[in-house]
């Protein structure tokens, strides 16, 4: 089954998604904080990244969701093309629109998005990563 | 830029009357289903996400002359987000 790992940021485990950017259609790499405690698995979105990504690689809007704790309030969505691509995963996924993410990440990678894969550091504790 | 103009405002209120009709009656042929909107109309109806995001885009490709809707969802429901800023 693939796999892939990504180093600790900060820390933290981090997977790094591929959007297409709108100007010039070059792919552009995102670090994400994965993070379980970021919706829950019928949430309805997936990632949590800067509005303006969303804008530069042409999102679709979609109808606002509204969010509590860390991030409070209605926010915009938009349905964004993401690629994983030592994964072969391909897919127009739900990304909420935010003005500010945690520091030395892009975005959040949220539950109902790892839950997708199999998970985990796979014995590596310097690294996380994602199998399907 | 966020997306701003009469388009826009249109989609979000047409989306919001869908979704209204979807939740009142059952028998909605957009209950359930991804609606997708285009410059003030309903152009795509769909079992599921990504099959609606695609013929959206096929039909309109300005993405924001587009907007996208799961009908009969419950958008005031509040997500938690555990996660540090």
């Amino acid at each position: 089954m693939p796999r892939v790992l990504w180093p600790l940021r900060r820390g933290r485990p981090c997977v790094e998604v591929v959007l297409t950017l709108a100007a010039g259609g070059q792919p552009w790499t995102r670090g994400l904080v994965a993070d379980t405690g970021a919706g829950a698995n019928n949430s309805g979105f997936h990632l949590i990244l800067d509005e303006n990504d969303c804008l530069r690689c042409s999102g679709n809007l979609l109808q606002p969701l509204t969010l509590g704790g860390a991030y409070t309030g209605s926010f915009p969505t938009y349905a964004l093309s993401v690629r994983l691509p030592a994964l072969g995963f391909d897919r127009p996924l739900t990304v909420i629109g935010v003005t500010s993410v945690p520091v030395g990440f892009h975005g959040i990678a949220c539950f109902s998005f790892l839950n997708q894969f199999t998970y985990g550091n796979f014995g590596d504790p310097g690294r996380f990563g994602l199998e399907c | 830029m966020p997306y701003t103009g009469p388009i826009v405002e249109r989609n979000r209120e047409l989306a919001r009357q869908v979704n209204e009709e979807a939740r009142k009656n059952p028998n909605s042929p957009y209950a359930n289903k991804f609606v997708g909107i285009a410059n003030g109309q309903v152009v795509v109806v769909a079992d599921d996400f990504d099959t609606m995001v695609r013929r959206l885009r096929e039909v309109e490709p300005d993405p924001s002359k587009t907007f996208g809707v799961e009908a009969s969802r419950d958008y005031t429901e509040v997500h938690e987000i555990w996660g540090l800023r």
